[in-house]
């Protein structure tokens, strides 16, 4: 490979490996504090607003929340500072098994790990 | 002139470093309204220099063809005429507005196009979120006409570059709105956010590059309105930020979906995303169709 070229790349790499860094040191990520009731409710309805979920769980560190309407689960999770939002068949949430206070439900491009109070699965909410 | 003496996109990047760090440091103390996430902005940044290599790699073959198109020419347009940088400048911009419009509009094209609308900010890196698979989806082929009109290969290089260039600026939250008779012409951080907000309402909208008169009036338009905040990223937002993921997950989910269903290849293909035969996936069509009845609206008025 030319030599100018690989010095090019070597620097870009550096350079935005120096912005990345100086984006961290920065802390301009968007505010994202536990999810309480409310701010479930709300990323709820923004997320699926033509579902009505009648039970809803908020994980025990408030990044995750499950909610179900009828068959179906929704799912959301905190990703980086926004978060992602899936919906997959009750069934494939009703069978998780905890294992040490977390449940990873198998999504079609990730495995979040959500945070279980006690390692009881379902929590009394969808009991 | 067939290759261009310069390229505007590698003048303006001390520019664009510039601009994010002030960016950056406008949000940081609360000047402007402006929000980095640590693994977003690596992802845009590091998609910008992979798509310089991935052009780099396919530009042989696009210089060459275009080249080819050029000599078998209709008329001889003059480099150093005015009128012929007027010509480009509306003409590439033009051929811009279709290409994006395609690459909104059909999976093929979206597949390439996609990696640009992931990250779920909007900011001066995710201008620089760029493809790395436009050299195999094959949207270049878009610009040949304007070589076989005469065009100098080189004159329709920088004139896209220039519009890449311009297209930089607009990646903001930190511009509310720009003066009337500029929103009324030109593609502005206000209309370019909509074009990048994954509301119901917005979707498919805005696919200006410079000029935003070819959404006026091809009936694509939708102004931003301050009730409804955009919020960025695509329909379905990706569950990680796996480099590789971002780049190629429409191309292989175009793959499984073709090959789970031969016969319905075409419409896997060249369907809008989200297009299945069954019509169980979401369209933007279906999606606005949804919004309107929720909120409402009158079909025919986007506005609303």
């Amino acid at each position: 490979m030319d030599k100018a070229l690989l010095i090019q790349l070597g620097g870009s790499a550096a350079g935005i490996a120096v912005l990345v860094g100086f984006t961290a040191w920065m802390g301009v990520a968007r505010p994202t504090p536990p999810l309480d009731a409310e701010s479930a409710r709300a990323l709820l309805a923004l997320e699926f607003p033509d579902q009505r979920p009648d039970r809803v769980w908020i994980s025990a560190d408030g990044a995750a929340v499950i909610a179900r309407d009828g068959d179906a689960a929704l799912v959301l999770y905190r990703r980086g500072d926004g978060y992602v939002a899936r919906d997959l068949p009750w069934s494939a949430i009703a069978s998780l098994k905890p294992i040490n206070g977390r449940v990873r439900p198998r999504l079609s491009d990730a495995r979040p790990v959500f945070a279980v109070k006690d390692d009881v699965w379902p929590p009394r909410e969808f009991a | 002139m067939l290759k261009a003496p310069f390229d505007p996109v590698q003048l303006a990047i001390p520019f664009f470093i510039l601009a994010i760090v002030l960016e950056i440091l406008l949000g940081r103390f609360g000047k402007a309204r402006a929000h980095y996430e640590v693994r977003d902005t690596a992802t845009s940044l590091t998609m910008g220099l992979g798509s310089t290599i991935a052009g780099a790699l396919f530009g042989g073959v696009i210089f060459a063809t275009t080249v080819w198109v050029y000599q078998h020419r209709l008329f001889t347009i003059p480099m150093n005429a005015v009128w012929a940088w007027i010509a480009v400048f509306l003409l590439e911009d033009l051929t811009y507005y279709w290409f994006h419009r395609l690459a909104h509009e059909r999976r093929v094209w979206w597949a390439s196009h996609v990696n640009h609308h992931t990250s779920t900010h909007y900011n001066l890196s995710t201008a620089l979120r760029q493809t790395w698979t436009g050299g195999v989806a094959g949207t270049w082929l878009l610009w040949l006409p304007l070589s076989f009109l005469g065009f100098p290969p080189a004159m329709v290089a920088i004139q896209k570059g220039i519009s890449l260039v311009y297209q930089f600026w607009i990646h903001t939250e930190a511009i509310k709105r720009m003066p009337g008779w500029f929103e009324a012409v030109f593609n502005t951080p206000s209309h370019h956010r909509v074009h990048h907000a994954r509301n119901a309402r917005y979707l498919d909208a805005n696919y200006a590059g410079i000029l935003i008169i070819w959404d006026r009036m091809f009936g694509t338009f939708i102004p931003e309105v301050d009730e409804e905040p955009c919020r960025y990223g695509t329909v379905k937002n990706l569950g990680n930020f796996n480099l590789l993921h971002n780049v190629f997950h429409e191309w292989i989910g175009i793959a499984k979906d073709v090959a789970g269903s031969p016969r319905h290849a075409l419409g896997y293909i060249f369907g809008p995303p989200g297009w299945s035969p069954d019509g169980s996936r979401d369209t933007s069509h279906t999606l606005k169709a949804k919004w309107r009845a929720r909120v409402g609206a009158d079909s025919t008025d986007q506005r609303i």
